[in-house]
């Protein structure tokens, strides 16, 4: 496979400890495009030693507008089914250029272990020194051992160590849009974490014509109706929850983007400093950055205020867990202060019931178009329907789930076309309703 | 001429470059393994290419170049080289920029010596920047060891005049006056007409601190400074820079004994400039052809390859790659050093990095590599030692320490391990290359 | 004229950097763009774009914008002139994408308009 990829699909099994390669097949890609439509096969594959795979779009990290995403897909703890967990931020790049397209970490090791990706590098070292620790600690001696502060890490805390089924793969020092207690099976398998470093090319087979359309749609969305708002308060606000900006509004320092997207779908509040500070704070750990609005809703509901709700996504991602099920155990058992959540916490072992549970694609990612038309009515399963479609699609090409629910210009025409111009493969025009049969029943 | 041509170098390792180029008949000192592989050198110029002492880091665009031309036989060599006399066999001896004084320093009585005699036994002497100002004749210690060519340089005065930008750049003291660098970057030349440059009528070069020559007598001017473009940049004013610089000799020829020196202010070295590239090999060939150095065909190759050469690449290129990372994340911190009389930035790490870093890539493809005794411990040592070394580095000016001495150890190690790691890859290359790989 | 940033638009999301990469390389490659934001400091919400111009560093702290010029660091050290030159362009100078049309390629794909030439 020569372009827009690194040709290379890394297999760890820790129950050996060896770590071989494979080259990425281009038939597999003609027929299933990349992102879950190839981690779902490799997983498939590799199904007796229980995998988590780790994968990217086949346009992540190209100049196609939110084309930032990362997936991991694994069995779910909590229902036992194939799901997938979306990487956004850095950490879809950071794979996408690391020097392997996907990552099946199979197996369990004996003692504690961490995954060092880099150049095409898969090395397995000793996480000893690391087992025991919070996330925000091990990002940061990760960072300071290699070298380098945009290493990016997903790391289990000590719910996934516990074994805790709200175990969530965190991404760096933040709260990640697993839903699914992944972080459990990281922890069945002693993987501390895996740290990736992206510093290759990827190579694109027509580049001329794919940057003109990349860029002229970027030009588009200047105007699109999304254009000018900020954040998990204006996202909330969209979404029916008009008071978000208002209630928070005191601690938010800034927005930050994922990669490539249009619009900045993650807010930071300080919460222990001054928000109006531009300078580099001199605390350690001024705040938190909010990557989870539906967490934050869910937080807000127990009655915490802004600064409470920014504490418990904070604790929550040092421990890594679930801050949305955390909100929901923590309602179900009248835990509605912060110092009470908190307490709560290391009793949070099992999953609550929840709605998503035969679902496959995080519900972190709100379930409906967001200023953005696509010709669907109101009808609830339509919707449902579409919103499934729609997630598989950004799953599939590497696009990021909240950015996809306000880009009808990135249709599925539009995608399997910047695919052919990046790779000059020739899809079928049903492969997308084929891979999309085959991962949604 | 019984000479033991094994010696220790710089690197405390044994560098037979004899035992290389395969000798002149005398093998005997060698071990005969049962591989060996015979290949014929003839049409391949064998050239040297000084990394010692004073030496900065643009000796890689001469690897650059030789490599991108299929030129494999190219052995990166130090002072102890010279001054043991260990280059008499080669054919062409390239010095590039750095500081000249400290060449002249490493080299010493013996090195000029042995250099001198190199030239005149018939020896072809590549001189830019820095390279070039050693053999121009002068009276301050200890250049005047290397007085081969009387011709003066017009960047030199008395009283400095007043730089305009890059201070750092801007000057050397030079006894009681200064050489000063009126302009940096790209500069137009004209072509004279004499060979082996006289097919062209012009060409671009950049200059980066060497010297505008002062034509005389004494040697052949083979281009000159013929005007600014629009990308020099100017660290006086430009009438001072134009009467300093334009048609002043660029490029200069002088015979010496049965060899021959050339002098070039600009870099024709630099990867971004073909055309003066293919100028500096024009004149590589044309002076070979002149004057063959009498190494004979088909020679016995005595290194043997490796068995483990994955294995052994694998690591190698796995902690270039920690180190690599290190120092890409270096590379925009406002940070410097100054070592001996040069400023070393964070970005010059990387550039001996990258540098190692493609040739693995290449390395990876060639079924055998060649190294010799504990070459290859010694290298992966080292791999490992620099990877330590940059993440060190790195923590210390996270911590505000100072690490002025961290870094002369590192760029030390750094162009110790650069220059091992090409003398491999060349052996391995002209293996290769000849093996029809 | 060059390149300059607002920083408090900035959003970090490195579309900048990405294209100018592609005006290097003609693929996508981080490593060779000379438009970079600046990200070390993720656990403060810190962060900027720093441009490599010829002979100076546009510096977008969020706190405002400095233009640094390289060598103007080295005005209190001793270290005198040398002939050696100049790094091998790692990260070579911006050129406003002189040679693209409608560029410069930064300022064509920021979404927030942070990017401009002044």
């Amino acid at each position: 496979m020569e372009y827009l990829s690194s040709d290379k699909i890394g297999i760890i099994d820790f129950t050996t400890s060896e770590v071989s390669e494979e080259p990425l097949d281009e038939e597999l890609v003609r027929e299933n495009i990349g992102g879950i439509g190839i981690t779902t096969i490799l997983h498939e594959k590799y199904k007796e030693d229980d995998p988590v795979v780790l994968g990217t779009g086949l346009l992540t990290g190209t100049l196609v507008p939110g084309s930032a995403l990362g997936v991991i897909t694994a069995r779910s703890p909590i229902s036992g089914k194939v799901v997938h967990t979306p990487l956004t931020m850095y950490t879809g790049i950071e794979l996408k250029y690391s020097g392997f397209d996907y990552l099946v970490i199979k197996g369990k090791a004996q003692n504690p272990v961490y995954l060092w990706i880099h150049d095409g590098i898969a090395d397995v070292e000793d996480a000893g020194e690391l087992w025991g620790k919070d996330t925000w600690t091990c990002t940061d001696q990760i960072r300071k051992l290699m070298g380098d502060d945009v290493i990016q890490v997903l790391g289990i805390g000590g719910a996934g160590e516990a074994g805790s089924e709200l175990a969530q793969i965190t991404c760096n020092y933040w709260g990640s849009a697993d839903r699914w207690g992944l972080g459990k099976i990281f922890g069945e398998k002693k993987l501390k974490l895996v740290a990736v470093r992206g510093m290759g090319l990827i190579e694109i087979a027509e580049p001329e014509e794919f940057v003109s359309q990349a860029r002229s749609m970027i030009a588009e969305f200047r105007s699109a109706p999304f254009s000018g708002r900020q954040g998990v308060g204006d996202l909330l606000a969209e979404l029916g929850h008009e008071d978000f900006n208002s209630w928070m509004g005191p601690l938010v320092h800034r927005h930050k983007s994922c990669f490539n997207t249009p619009i900045p779908t993650n807010t930071f509040l300080f919460l222990d400093e001054e928000p109006q500070l531009m300078k580099e704070s001199e605390k350690d750990e001024p705040g938190v950055l909010v990557t989870d609005p539906l967490a934050l809703l869910a937080l807000k509901n127990l009655g915490l205020s802004a600064k409470d709700a920014g504490e418990a996504l904070k604790a929550c991602a040092k421990q890594g867990i679930d801050p949305y099920r955390v909100a929901l155990l923590a309602q179900e058992n009248g835990k509605t202060t912060l110092q009470d959540l908190l307490g709560f916490l290391p009793e949070m072992k099992a999953s609550p019931e929840v709605s998503y549970v035969q679902e496959i694609f995080s519900p972190w990612c709100p379930r409906r178009p967001l200023w953005g038309d696509f010709g669907i009515g109101s009808d609830e399963s339509e919707i449902s329907q579409w919103w499934n479609r729609r997630q598989a699609v950004a799953y599939i090409f590497g696009i990021h789930p909240i950015f996809a629910l306000m880009s009808p210009q990135l249709s599925e025409d539009k995608l399997l076309e910047l695919a052919a111009l990046g790779t000059d493969i020739e899809f079928d025009s049903n492969t997308i309703d084929k891979i999309v049969g085959r991962l949604i029943d | 001429m019984n000479k033991s041509h094994n010696y220790t170098t710089f690197y405390g390792l044994s560098v037979d470059i004899l035992g290389a180029l395969g000798g002149r008949g005398n093998t005997s000192q060698h071990d005969h393994t049962k591989e060996q592989y015979d290949f014929c050198r003839d049409h391949y110029p064998s050239i040297g290419i000084y990394s010692g002492g004073g030496a900065s880091h643009s000796w890689l665009w001469f690897v650059d170049l030789f490599d991108r031309f299929g030129l494999y036989n190219v052995h990166l060599i130090s002072e102890v080289e010279i001054k043991s006399g260990a280059i008499e066999p080669l054919d062409v001896l390239c010095v590039s920029g750095g500081d000249t004084f400290r060449i002249a320093e490493s080299l010493g009585k013996e090195g000029s010596e042995t250099l001198r005699a190199f030239v005149e036994g018939g020896g072809i002497y590549i001189g830019a920047c820095a390279g070039a100002y050693l053999p121009l004749k002068s009276s301050k210690q200890p250049l005047n060891l290397f007085n081969y060519v009387d011709t003066k340089i017009a960047n030199v005065t008395k009283s400095l005049p007043q730089a305009l930008r890059m201070h750092h750049k801007f000057s050397t003291p030079y006894g009681c006056e200064f050489i000063f660098h009126p302009v940096r970057d790209a500069v137009e030349l004209s072509i004279g007409d004499l060979p082996p440059f006289y097919s062209t009528a012009s060409v671009v070069a950049p200059l980066y601190g060497g010297p505008p020559m002062i034509p005389s007598s004494q040697c052949e001017v083979l281009a000159t400074y013929k005007c600014f473009t629009d990308k020099t940049v100017f660290l006086v004013d430009r009438d001072l820079a134009a009467k300093t610089v334009i048609n002043k000799a660029a490029v200069v020829r002088k015979e010496m004994g049965k060899g021959v020196l050339y002098l070039f202010g600009p870099h024709f070295e630099h990867p971004h400039y073909r055309q003066a590239n293919k100028l500096l090999l024009k004149s590589i060939y044309w002076e070979t052809n002149e004057r063959k150095k009498g190494i004979e065909r088909a020679r016995p190759f005595s290194y043997q390859p490796i068995s483990n050469s994955r294995d052994f690449l694998a690591q190698l290129k796995r902690d270039l790659s920690n180190s690599r990372i290190v120092a890409t994340s270096l590379e925009m911190l406002p940070v410097y050093w100054i070592i001996g009389r040069k400023v070393y930035e964070p970005a010059k790490i990387r550039e001996f990095l990258e540098a190692i870093w493609k040739r693995i890539h290449r390395l990876e493809k060639t079924e055998n590599i060649f190294l010799k005794d504990l070459e290859q411990e010694y290298l992966q040592s080292l791999g490992s030692r620099l990877r330590d070394l940059v993440r060190e580095l790195k923590r210390s000016i996270d911590e505000g320490k100072d690490t002025s001495e961290l870094a002369a150890i590192l760029f030390a190690d750094l162009n110790r391990f650069s220059c091992m790691f090409c003398n491999i890859y060349f052996r391995t290359m002209m293996a290769a290359s000849t093996m029809g790989e | 004229m060059g390149i300059r940033i607002d920083p408090i638009k900035c959003t970090g999301c490195m579309a900048c950097e990405l294209v100018c990469s592609y005006h290097r390389d003609d693929a996508f490659a981080f490593l060779s763009a000379c438009i970079v934001v600046y990200r070390a400091k993720e656990k403060k919400d810190y962060f900027g774009v720093i441009v490599k111009e010829e002979e100076s560093l546009v510096i977008a702290r969020p706190e405002g914008l400095e233009i640094k010029g390289i060598g103007a660091v080295d005005e209190e050290a001793e270290g005198e002139g040398d002939s050696s030159a100049k790094p091998m362009l790692l990260r070579e100078a911006c050129d406003l994408c002189e040679d693209v049309e409608d560029g410069p390629l930064c300022v064509s794909v920021c979404p927030h308009g942070a990017v401009y030439t002044e």
